[in-house]
């Protein structure tokens, strides 16, 4: 086969898979009915349907306030965060990194779980209190809980890319300002931060976009008090009208991605500028870290703060919870005490069939997506041609897509395609969405580990009498391996993390243990929701730690 | 085997004219050295026979072989040219063995097992690393990392090994040792090789023939002995070897000899130049070829000794007068002050 063969055929099936969802919302947005419907016409019934409901429009600035909000609290949270592991000797940094990088990988609805049992109304720490000081000084079911919870745990999105620009800097400009006499508050607000400021950017760029695709938090958080986002809103309209209302819930995606695709567009730019910014001032790499001397104590203080408040809250309030059979005021915790929970969930045929179901999709279903990833890259590897760059756009697609959002286009498309229907019920569905939702991410982790390889060992093969496919299975294939075998790590600490993509699919085959407990929540099972909750923390835990073991990088 | 010839090859590499013309000719058996300053071009005319980068004119075959003609709209990827090439850093490819290193070119070929084994081993031992086979690059020394990159590229016998700069990654000692074996390795088994280096030691010490490039044009070529004791410009003039640059006016231009007038005193060498009397003209000597004689003469400049310096077999005398500083070798130091400095007519060049 000859590689134009191999090329044209990826990047037919890449369009296929990014344009066929896509193309069906919008379809489906302009017709009066559900596409199956014969009665459907062609027409702008449901568009102004959405935009005349006062609840979208209170959706919509809802969302832009969270997403504001979350992003004025973790920009400079994360950038002072990446300064000071970066960049000082704060203590313990080689332990605390991993533990940074926790909220990224537990999922929101387990972390929303966890805050709701933790502090909240008849929470484990609220009951603490009150017993301590006579009330709660808090109330966990206010936009503000909701804009500061999701702030917090967006801490590690800002971290990654200022921690990422930091490194790339020379010390010497920061030495200088400390010999003229800023103390390091100082140096790093007035030098270390404004050097990195177009990474700092585009994190606040990428923090504000995030909050369009929240969904766990606002749906276990903002609905007791019928505060509603987009997404939440999405999910509500299902059973809004009594029938399946597709044509609407097309509506309230074509917005969404209306404004999440230019967000996407704008992140490229700016991590484009971001990166020549750092490539031109990036010089020499000396690691003298600033001495923080007695502020030392006082940021590593912070830092555990931080982490007590976003990791060890909700996972601790999450994991007692699951061994206790109630909580409340005036409960002793050694009256309570149980497995029951635990023996529960294998009485249920559908939850172990989840679980097992999330190993399957985690662990298979993350191979066969890193092998598919791979394909596509190799596609455009060292490929000299206008086409990579719709291949470069193509991936980006999905990004603008919340999971809940490619979801649902995918039980479309199976719902759509004749032959496609038998596949809706099987984990296929399930793994396709998954592929297509992280496309973008699984890409940047395959090509960067491609760019790795210097281009004179595959025209040393080139030269020796192989042609390109040949290339690629002898030589780039085998020395990408290893950055295959931590892609497909990462791949399944997502898969199995993932909850909002398979909403729209669950059913008797499709379990997932996200998508469960999502669907329990709805039906007030605390019980089993913070069991099986402890089970999705534990894989991701097992997954991370021997990822941590095995030096894999958390970060693309 | 037959003859690699390269007829005005122009390439592009963005905006940037790197080649601009350039024709060459690598009879069987024979080894050019392709050398310039960085920048010149050299490796990027290497890449293009080896099928690398793509020119925009010109052509290149072997025999009736054509591997590229942009007249003809042909140009045969890397793969089927069957050219052999070491690169800059050897680009051993780290996952395999120096056997299956050396053994790829034989498998793409379908070579039996059994042969390639022998063949393998032949070669290996050849290059004198046949105890190595079983190792990995990473657990070898630079220089026999170099060895194994050769022996890939001279497997499977192609009618031209490509050498891009192969000895600049070794260090100074090292590489004289390696100079002197790769010569020998390349007169025993007869190859025909281009040798692309910056180094013009090198290039003497390796080549049959030098192609000297100067910004994407060939500059001068030649047999290494014509190219240094008979360059034809001044780029050739000042690049090979080590020289004195005298800046002056032109006095007088017949005859194949032309007189500077540089210090105010008059230095007659061989003409160059089409210049008339009374235009600038530059003199080159190489720095070997100044004398230093006790009494003044012909072509003799009093100048004022700065500063000798010991190289251990030599020393080195640095003259100077009116901005202008003259460094000439001797066996033995001479005494601070002016002493007399000779430049010999037929040693220095006129442009």
């Amino acid at each position: 086969m000859p590689i134009v063969v191999y090329r044209l055929l990826v990047l037919g099936l890449t369009t296929l898979a990014v344009a066929a969802p896509l193309s069906l919302v919008i379809y489906q947005s302009f017709l009066t009915a559900p596409f199956f419907d014969p009665s459907a016409k062609f027409g702008f019934a449901a568009y102004s349907f959405v935009f005349n409901d006062p609840d979208f429009w209170q959706a919509f600035w809802t969302t832009i306030v969270i997403a504001g909000g979350m992003a004025a609290i973790a920009v400079p949270l994360g950038a002072l965060l990446a300064f000071l592991m970066v960049r000082t000797d704060v203590p313990g940094r080689n332990y605390l990194e991993p533990l940074i990088l926790i909220p990224i990988f537990v999922s929101a609805v387990v972390i929303a779980f966890g805050y709701v049992v933790a502090i909240g109304p008849v929470g484990i720490f609220s009951t603490l209190a009150k017993d301590l000081i006579g009330f709660v000084p808090w109330n966990l079911y206010s936009l503000l809980a909701l804009i500061v919870i999701a702030g917090l745990t967006h801490v590690p999105h800002v971290y990654l890319y200022s921690a990422a620009a930091l490194r790339g800097l020379s010390t010497d400009l920061e030495e200088a300002a400390r010999v003229s006499g800023a103390n390091p508050f100082r140096v790093a607000v007035n030098v270390s931060l404004p050097m990195i400021l177009p990474a700092i950017l585009f994190a606040g760029v990428l923090v504000f976009f995030l909050g369009f695709e929240l969904f766990g938090l606002p749906l276990v958080l903002g609905d007791p008090q019928d505060v509603l986002v987009l997404s939440t809103y999405l999910y509500k309209l299902t059973n809004k009208l009594g029938v399946p209302s597709y044509q609407l819930m097309a509506v309230v995606v074509v917005a969404i991605i209306a404004i999440t695709a230019p967000l996407v567009f704008m992140q490229r730019l700016l991590l484009r500028q971001a990166q020549r910014y750092v490539s031109v001032r990036g010089k020499g790499l000396k690691t003298q870290p600033l001495r923080l001397h007695g502020w030392r104590w006082f940021a590593f203080g912070a830092i555990v703060f931080w982490l007590f408040i976003t990791v060890v809250v909700p996972l601790f309030g999450i994991t007692l919870r699951s061994f206790v059979v109630t909580w409340g005021e005036g409960v002793k915790l050694f009256d309570v005490l149980t497995l029951d929970h635990y023996r529960e969930l294998t009485e249920y045929p559908n939850v172990i069939r989840g679980i097992l179901n999330t190993l399957g999709i985690g662990v298979i279903g993350g191979a066969i997506a890193v092998a598919c990833y791979t394909a596509i890259a190799l596609a455009v590897h060292r490929w000299n041609s206008g086409w990579t760059r719709l291949v470069d756009y193509l991936v980006m697609v999905p990004r603008a897509m919340p999971g809940l959002v490619a979801g649902l286009a995918l039980l479309w498309v199976f719902l759509f395609v004749p032959f496609l229907s038998p596949l809706k019920s099987t984990m296929v569905s399930i793994w396709l969405a998954y592929t297509i939702v992280w496309l973008a991410y699984g890409m940047r982790l395959v090509s960067g580990t491609l760019l790795q390889v210097g281009p004179e060992l595959e025209e040393a093969a080139r030269t020796a009498g192989a042609n390109d496919l040949r290339v690629k299975r002898d030589v780039t294939v085998p020395l990408i391996k290893y950055g295959m075998l931590a892609s497909w790590l990462l791949v399944f600490l997502i898969f199995v993390r993932e909850y909002s993509t398979g909403i729209y699919l669950l059913g008797p085959g499709t379990e997932v243990i996200g998508s469960l407990l999502v669907s329990l929540w709805g039906t007030g099972a605390v019980d089993l929701v913070s069991a099986l909750s402890v089970v999705n923390v534990v894989m991701i835990g097992v997954g991370l730690a021997v990822a941590v073991r095995l030096g894999v990088r958390l970060h693309g | 085997m037959a003859e690699l010839i390269v007829k005005d090859v122009a390439l592009r590499l963005g905006d940037n004219e790197i080649l601009k013309g350039v024709s060459l000719a690598v009879p069987a058996g024979e080894v050019v050295a392709l050398l310039g300053p960085s920048g010149s071009g050299k490796t990027t005319l290497l890449r293009a026979v080896a099928g690398l980068e793509t020119p925009h004119r010109g052509s290149i075959a072997i025999g009736d072989r054509v591997f590229f003609d942009a007249a003809r709209g042909i140009d045969l990827p890397a793969e089927e040219r069957g050219l052999g090439l070491v690169f800059q850093s050897y680009a051993l490819w780290p996952h395999r063995t120096v056997f299956d290193n050396v053994a790829y070119g034989l498998k793409l070929r379908k070579v039996p097992a059994e042969e390639i084994k022998t063949r393998v081993e032949k070669t290996l031992s050849q290059i004198g690393l046949g105890h190595l086979a079983a190792r990995y690059p990473h657990q070898l020394s630079g220089g026999q990392q170099q060895r194994v990159a050769i022996a890939r590229a001279l497997v499977y016998e192609p009618p031209v090994i490509l050498l891009d700069e192969p000895l600049s990654n070794l260090d100074a000692k090292l590489r004289e040792e390696a100079r002197a074996w790769l010569r020998t390795l390349i007169v025993t088994l007869g190859l025909s090789a281009i040798h692309v280096t910056h180094d013009q030691v090198e290039a003497m010490a390796i080549a049959d023939r030098i192609v000297l490039l100067d910004a994407g044009l060939i500059a001068q070529e030649g047999p290494p002995t014509a190219l240094y004791n008979e360059p034809s410009k001044l780029f050739s003039a000042e690049f090979m070897g080590s020289n004195n640059r005298l800046e002056g006016k032109l006095v007088e231009n017949s005859g194949g000899k032309a007189t500077i007038e540089v210090m105010g005193e008059r230095l007659t060498g061989l003409s160059r130049t089409k210049a008339a009397a009374g235009e600038k003209a530059t003199g080159v000597i190489r720095i070997e070829r100044v004398h230093c004689a006790s009494s003044p003469g012909p072509n003799r400049v009093k100048m004022e000794l700065k500063a000798p310096m010991y190289l251990g077999e030599r020393w080195e005398l640095v003259f100077a007068r009116d901005n202008v500083t003259v460094r000439a070798y001797a066996t033995a130091p001479l005494e601070p002050g002016d002493h007399f400095v000779e430049f010999p007519t037929d040693a220095l060049w006129v442009f």
